[in-house]
């Protein structure tokens, strides 16, 4: 290796000094403005499904079919203090349905079965119709098709029941596919403390 | 079980995870989303989940598959090039050579010399043989036991030194313990002789224009044609051959000897 | 409680009305207006919590930072310094492992070029600290030794790494050519990725042959071509990485800078050319190493009979 400095190891060497001190002051100027991390959220006020004022139309399935995930990243989520614990439930039972010799209505509106009913509280061995029951939705089975969302919300429901991003399934695209497709742009980008 | 049946074997159960999971997904195209009826409500989602199941499955097993196949068939895609246990074996720190040639010891040559002349005649027409059998005894023709020859003879030193660097089997300088003859035929040539004789004259610190080591215990000889031209390049050490030399292998090839 | 039954009752009674048409809308009235308390449901009942399942901890993203500068570290030890080609393959798994599946290939340096580039000119959106590392790592790393980030720690490379079976000399000139590719998509990725936030297009995501294959899933053509990248791969020797790489145009254009690196310098006696053989990636030409090419597998010296004699520093 020869001791002498040639012309061409301090041009090199001031190039990559110079292009170092650029790096660094995009660097720079990138942590200065720096962000927490940002998750994608289902805007419950813009979704479709949840919106007042739309029933009795097909819920919107774009959640379930976009996501780049097989089995979508949103599920549907149900806030318990908000649910009424409704004996018919409408997002459990299709109330357009049939009613059968026990006077529910003969189909469920889950199209994947992922609500489980189950009596609470102070049960009243005589009359069924008497308890409150509550809805747990099965997030395996869930794929976010909307359908009991549509349903729980004025007149007929409480709007407990909300399409929500879970992040444990949700690889947090750059550009979510479900926000492209989103006619209301209702899958918008927020800071991980609020979207949770 | 061979190297190449296992691909094989991995290869087709690739192949056929992939068909799996291509299959599955055509399947899934043509099936209704949703229905009507809960019975086939039910089945659809136990169709979607098993399918589901079953694809991760069939996923995982195509990773492993794909991974045994590439285990399995880069084996023999590259020649491996041989390397030494221990790379300080090759990086062997001979002391400088001297700056002289290697000098003969002090033997008596006067005894052999004139009981060859006695065999084979003092006249001009005997320096060969005379020579030869000189060489053939000592190994290479030392000047003392020229001058000897001169002395006895008829033979001038032109004469000698005419004869002597003519024939290049005629040696003036000693020759080491062992004689190492490299090919440099046809095929070893092409093969990568000339390699071979620099990397031995490197490795026993020859000097220029010498063809013996310091330490006197080999000789580096070029030659024609060894005649095992399938074993390319070959050296042949005292009479015993050695075949398919790397540069590495060859200085081995040595070291066995010593 | 009692008027909540009533209205139950009456419900019922009306639902319990056989009607012609199964199709018609059932006036159903819901039976409460604000949502029961435990205390009124009784018997014990307790809310059940509601699951919020949380991002991945910001500690965790750190710990991945930390993880790819940690890789390319001992990337440029094992090839520059140990010249151990054996371990830079365990290396490359480790990363396919780690980066690829676990992670599921985000975040990426590749992909990290467009959020940087978005972040840097517009001044509403702002990126998180951590993906800014994963931007400058590698390239501060190729300033100074060369594409390490390539040779075992990107897990699109290391999945191509592991497939090359029998690699073909592409001619120089196609080479380079197609070589050009790769900056004409990383104008592309920059540009669409700077547009307003509606039409904004993160291509290289969108176009990442193999991410479908670390989550396992994806539009189907995708993990068709990523298959092909792979099949293509074992006898070409890593085209993404070559042609199509984005990124591995920056770290090319850093590479030219860099005071150490894979160099091969032609040994006056025994020029045997095994490394020139080795190489798949032509990225040795006149038994010269061409640093912005090299991919850092380290071949050549796997291959070289004199291994650390004849590679020297120039």
């Amino acid at each position: 290796m020869s001791a002498d400095i040639t012309r061409r190891d301090v041009l090199t060497t001031a190039v990559r000094g110079t292009v170092l001190a650029v790096m660094g002051g995009g660097a720079g100027f990138l942590v200065k403005k720096a962000n927490g991390q940002i998750v994608w959220q289902v805007d419950a006020a813009r979704c479709v499904n949840s919106r007042l004022g739309e029933t009795g139309v097909a819920a919107c399935s774009l959640c379930t079919t976009e996501c780049v995930v097989p089995l979508s990243a949103v599920r549907a989520v149900n806030e318990y203090a908000k649910c009424g614990r409704c004996n018919i439930c409408p997002a459990y039972f299709d109330v357009t349905s049939p009613v059968d010799q026990h006077g529910y209505p003969s189909v469920k509106l889950c199209p994947r079965d992922a609500i489980l009913r189950h009596p609470i509280g102070k049960l009243d061995p005589e009359d069924p119709a008497n308890n409150f029951y509550e809805y747990l939705i099965d997030e395996t089975k869930c794929d976010g098709c909307g359908k009991c969302v549509m349903q729980c919300k004025d007149p007929l429901g409480l709007g407990s029941i909300t399409l929500r991003v879970r992040y444990d399934k949700c690889v947090n695209c750059n550009r979510c596919a479900i926000s492209t497709a989103c006619p209301q742009s209702a899958v918008v980008q927020l800071p991980a403390g609020h979207a949770v | 079980m061979s190297r190449r049946r296992w691909a094989w074997i991995s290869g087709c159960v690739a192949a056929l995870c992939v068909a799996i999971l291509i299959a599955d997904y055509l399947a899934a195209l043509r099936r209704p989303l949703d229905s009507k009826i809960p019975a086939e409500r039910l089945r659809i989602t136990a169709a979607r989940l098993s399918r589901k199941q079953r694809d991760d499955r069939a996923a995982w097993v195509l990773m492993a598959a794909a991974a045994a196949f590439l285990a399995c068939a880069r084996q023999g895609a590259r020649p491996k090039v041989p390397k030494p246990a221990r790379l300080a074996a090759t990086m062997v720190r001979r002391p400088p050579p001297p700056a002289v040639a290697p000098v003969a010891p002090e033997i008596e040559f006067s005894a052999f010399v004139e009981d060859a002349i006695a065999r084979l005649g003092r006249g001009k027409e005997s320096a060969i043989p005379l020579l030869q059998a000189i060489q053939a005894h000592y190994r290479y023709l030392p000047d003392e036991a020229l001058r000897h020859l001169c002395a006895l003879t008829e033979i001038t030193p032109a004469e000698i030194a005419g004869t002597s660097s003519f024939y290049a089997r005629f040696r003036r300088s000693p020759v080491g313990k062992h004689v190492v003859r490299v090919c440099h035929g046809t095929a070893c040539h092409v093969a990568g002789a000339r390699q071979i004789t620099d990397e031995l004259r490197r490795y026993l610190a020859i000097p220029e224009g010498a063809d013996t080591d310091p330490a006197r215990q080999f000789t580096i000889d070029e030659v024609a044609c060894l005649g095992c031209c399938s074993l390319a390049p070959v050296l042949m050490v005292d009479g015993r051959p050695a075949g398919k030399l790397t540069p590495v292998t060859a200085c081995e090839a040595l070291r066995d000897d010593v | 409680m009692k008027t909540a039954r009533l209205i139950l009752a009456c419900v019922l009674l009306f639902l319990a009305i056989p009607r012609h048409a199964a199709a018609q809308p059932v006036p159903y009235q819901r039976p409460v207006e604000t949502a029961p308390q435990p205390d009124s449901i009784g018997g014990g009942y307790k809310l059940p919590a509601v699951q919020k399942p949380l991002p991945r901890a910001y500690w965790l993203q750190i710990v991945d930072v930390v993880l790819l500068g940690g890789a390319m570290a001992v990337a440029v030890w094992l090839v520059l310094s140990r010249r151990n080609r054996k371990w830079l393959v365990w290396l490359s798994l480790g990363s396919l492992a780690y980066f690829g599946f676990y992670r599921e290939g985000c975040i990426c340096p590749i992909g990290s070029i467009q959020n940087v580039a978005v972040a840097l000119t517009n001044p509403k959106y702002s990126i998180p600290v951590v993906v800014t590392a994963t931007f400058f790592l590698p390239l501060l790393t190729a300033l100074f030794f060369g594409r390490a980030f390539c040779g075992g720690v990107c897990a699109l490379g290391a999945i191509q790494e592991l497939v090359v079976i029998r690699p073909v000399t592409v001619p120089r000139r196609l080479d380079w050519t197609l070589g050009l590719l790769k900056y004409v998509y990383l104008g592309l990725a920059v540009g669409y990725a700077i547009k307003p936030a509606l039409t904004r297009n993160f291509l290289i995501c969108r176009f990442d042959p193999f991410v479908g294959l670390f989550r396992r899933s994806g539009p189907p053509h995708m993990l068709f071509i990523g298959g092909l990248f792979l099949i293509a791969g074992m006898f070409i020797g890593r085209p993404y990485c070559r042609w199509l790489c984005p990124y591995g145009g920056l770290l090319a254009w850093c590479t030219r800078l860099a005071r150490r690196g894979v160099t091969i310098t032609p040994d006056k006696e025994l020029d045997c050319g095994l490394c020139v053989e080795a190489c798949p990636y032509g990225a040795i030409e006149a038994m010269r190493a061409v640093r912005r090419n090299c991919l850092y597998c380290a071949r050549c010296y796997d291959a070289c009979p004199r291994q650390r004699k004849l590679v020297q520093i120039s």
